[in-house]
């Protein structure tokens, strides 16, 4: 199970979604969510210079997110060459966009889930994967 | 996380009694192995708890769902509009062409209409001005009473020369016109 995990999506319903998702297939223990990339590497620099408490073992990033200075790829290149790195980090979009995905890649993503109706079983392949990314042993991955 | 047996015991009671239990992942971290009892109790919070969590998650998916729809809606709704603002647009724009077209078609019914009237006035009057002459002329050769003849003439001659100017100047100023709207 994974200690604690990190969403940032601007749909609050998708939220709700994904705690009970995560909930019910025993992904993680503790959840918190944002709603703004300014928020999240505004708390990934804090992280980063005064010391790691409450910082997630995995973050998930929406692509899109209305209302933020920056979309999802530019907050993981951030945190990955800005921040210190040292979480496991990846994109969950319902775009699937090779282009994108191309670009998630080179700014450090480790994965790319896809969202959906039944987001469900994609989480579960995740959980399965989880432990290779945590060791930087698995690589990029798109969940169809 | 372990828990006193008298916490456990009021846990266990209030569930019974009241039917609140724990939820969240606050129940994943309890450790149950000691108490068969309470080890009961937390499984019963846990499906609970799942079930609810089952019953928002598809109630949530729902509502997700419903607002896609709206959302969808909406943006074939503003298509609709911007087109319908074009069409209305392109109307207007063909009814003031079609406005313009139909004066500009009026002026030049009006303008060969003017130039009918003072080309069959000048030819009656020249015609006239001919018959008179050709009768006065007629009078003169074969010694007949020019008194009456000769004052019509007279008449006609000098109508001709007052008039004459002005419609030249009707014809030209026709005939202008005329190329003005050509161009």
């Amino acid at each position: 199970m994974i200690e604690s995990l990190m969403l940032i999506d601007d749909e609050d319903l998708f939220h709700l979604v994904f705690e009970d998702a995560c909930s019910l297939l025993d992904i993680s223990l503790s959840l918190k969510t944002l709603k703004s990339s300014d928020e999240a590497a505004r708390l990934f620099e804090e992280w980063h210079k005064f010391g790691t408490d409450g910082k997630p073992e995995c973050v998930f990033v929406d692509l899109n997110l209305i209302g933020s200075s920056f979309d999802g790829i530019e907050l993981i290149r951030k945190i990955n060459f800005e921040f210190g790195n040292h979480v496991v980090i990846g994109i969950i979009s319902s775009s699937n966009e090779p282009e994108e995905q191309s670009k998630a890649l080179q700014a450090g993503a480790q994965f790319w889930i896809i969202k959906s109706d039944e987001i469900e079983p994609r989480l579960e392949e995740f959980k399965k994967d989880y432990s290779g990314y945590k060791s930087r042993t698995n690589p990029f991955k798109v969940y169809k | 996380m372990k828990l006193c047996k008298d916490t456990k015991k009021d846990l266990i009671r209030i569930f019974e009694t009241k039917g609140i239990g724990l939820e969240g992942n606050i129940l994943k971290i309890i450790d149950t192995t000691e108490d068969p009892n309470f080890h009961n109790y937390i499984e019963s919070c846990k499906n609970k708890d799942n079930e609810n969590r089952k019953k928002r998650l598809e109630i949530t998916k729902q509502i997700q769902a419903k607002n896609k729809e709206l959302e969808t809606i909406n943006e074939e709704k503003e298509v609709i509009m911007e087109q319908l603002k074009e069409s209305l647009s392109e109307v207007e724009k063909a009814k003031e062409i079609a406005i313009n077209d139909l004066d500009v078609l009026q002026k030049k019914k009006q303008t060969e209409l003017i130039g009918s009237i003072v080309k069959i006035a000048l030819g009656v009057i020249i015609s006239v001005g001919i018959v008179t002459t050709f009768m006065y002329v007629i009078s003169l050769i074969i010694n007949k009473d020019t008194q009456m003849i000769g004052s019509t003439w007279a008449n006609t001659l000098g109508i001709l020369l007052t008039n004459a100017f002005s419609i030249i100047g009707t014809i030209m100023g026709v005939k202008y016109s005329s190329n003005n709207n050509k161009e």
